[in-house]
Parts: structure tokens; sequence; C-alpha cells
């Protein structure tokens, strides 16, 4: 069982980091523009 | 993306994430849900997780590939596709590695190796290494049309690699069991559950590559965008510095 839990395991572990690495770059991008004219 | 909408949650990419979210789970439920197996006891369960990465792999080298192809060919050429192409590269490094894990844990539970130099798994390997060159080449210094025209080229060759990889079950004696959804010979197709489950996973991770693909859009235009406001900001301080300049020169005659 533990080589099915591992598998599941570090798949959900990467994908959650990488999604959340999108997420918090995206944020801290915007922030760092200046606001939006018009 | 307008300035505007800069600061906007999309309702679009909300709703896509919240569904992809739900269909891991109802993939993962799934897959631990699978019986036992003559073949394989409880680690054919394993299924439901990598063939659908390594599907998303390659759709997002093929998407790499498309928008590479888009920049290239002179009527269709735009910037928008080469930011395409170089963001589903990046998620195709992540894939493409997560295959390899996966699959290497997998072999660990049924062949009793992590590794074997079987013509599946040194293709995956050799696209992951043209992935990561693809995305080194991308960071090289050069004028942008210069930059995206290299890269689509090494995009180009790197999707070479996906059909002679997916056919490579049939075409050499391999380690790798054949085809996980479409088997040649009916008698060997796959147990109803399996291949709910599996179809499930391919969907939901499918879904997982389309909310990555839009929110790794946005971050490399957002990262453009900074880099043209702080281009903007230098010039604006070098004009001014030079307006101070020249009222001193006018001031001292």
């Amino acid at each position: 069982m533990s080589y099915v839990v591992a598998g599941y395991g570090v798949t959900l572990l990467a994908l959650a980091a990488y999604a959340a690495h999108l997420v918090v770059r995206g944020r801290s991008l915007r922030r760092r523009l200046p606001p939006a004219r018009g | 993306m307008s300035a505007g909408r800069r600061g906007a949650a999309s309702v679009g990419t909300t709703v896509l994430g919240i569904t992809a979210l739900v269909g891991v789970g109802v993939t993962v439920g799934l897959g631990l849900a699978l019986p036992d197996t003559r073949e394989q006891g409880e680690y054919a369960r394993l299924i439901a997780v990598h063939p659908p990465i390594a599907w998303v792999a390659y759709v997002a080298v093929g998407v790499t590939a498309l928008g590479s192809a888009l920049w290239l060919w002179p009527r269709t050429r735009s910037s928008a596709w080469d930011v395409l192409a170089g963001a589903s590269a990046e998620i195709a490094v992540v894939f493409t590695a997560l295959t390899l894990v996966t699959g290497s844990i997998w072999g660990r539970a049924t062949w009793g190796v992590w590794w074997a130099w079987d013509a599946r798994l040194t293709l995956t390997a050799v696209l992951l290494v043209m992935e990561l060159g693809y995305l080194a080449l991308r960071r090289v210094p050069a004028p942008r049309s210069v930059r995206a025209t290299r890269a689509a080229i090494a995009a180009l060759l790197a999707a070479v690699v996906v059909p002679v990889n997916h056919m490579a079950v049939d075409w050499w004696r391999t380690l790798h069991q054949g085809r996980s959804l479409v088997r040649p010979d009916p008698g060997e197709a796959a147990d109803p559950p399996f291949v709910a489950a599996m179809l499930v996973g391919f969907v939901a991770m499918t879904l997982v590559y389309a909310w990555m693909l839009w929110h790794r859009t946005r971050v490399a235009n957002l990262e453009e965008q900074l880099e043209h406001e702080g281009l903007r900001a230098a010039l604006a301080e070098r004009h001014a510095e030079g307006r101070a300049q020249i009222e001193a020169e006018v001031a001292a005659r």
C-alpha cells in the first residue's frame, strides 16, 4: 500500500506546490505593478 | 490582459480551479477504491494517476509545439503564441517529471526496480531533458523575436519525441506495459472500474492543466508588464535628470 500512497501523495503534493507557486507569483507581480490608469 | 482587470479574480478561472479540484478529489477516491488485480495486486490503483499525468505531459508539449508553429508561421506570428508556448512548456516539465516519478514508484512495486533503460522510460527522460533545454534557451539573452524563434524550433524538435514515445511500447519489446486505454487486442482490455477511474483522471488532469496554463500565461504577461513599467520608469528618471542638467546649465549662463 505504501507505493500506492507514495504515488498519489507525490502527485498531489507536486501539483499543489506548483499551483500555489503560480498564485503567489501572480499576486506578488500584481502588487509590484503601479495602480491601473484610466 | 487589460490593466483594469489586473487585480480582479476571473470568475472563469475560479470555476475552472474548483472543477479541477473536485475532479482530482474524485480521481483519488475512485483510484484508491479500485479492487486488487491478479497481475498487480493493489498497485494497479496507480492507473488512475500515472497515465493521466503522462497524457497531460503530451498535451502540454503539443500546445507548446502548436504555439511555436503559430509563432514561426509569418501570417499568424504574435507574441501571444510565444507566451503560450513558454507557459505550456513549464507545465510540461512538471507533468513529465511527475510521469517519471509516479512511473518509477509503480515500476519499483511491480518490476522490483526504480528504473530500467526501457524505450518508454528512456524516451520520457529524453523528453524531460529537451523540455528543460527549451526553458534554458528561453533564458538566453537575445532580442525577443530571435529568442522566440530559437525556442520555437527547439519546441518542434521536442514534440517529435511524443508520438515515438507513445508508439514505443508497440515498436519495441519493452518492460513497460502496453497501452493503458486502447489495447490492440480487445481481450486485454482493462475492467470497467479501471477504465472509468482512468477516464475521470484524464479529464481531471486536463482541467488542472488548463487552470495552470491560464495562471502561467497571466504570470508571464504580468512579468512583461512589469518589465515595461521598469523601463518606462528608468526612461522617465533619465529624462528628469537630463532636464535638470539643462536647467542648471541655462541658469549658470
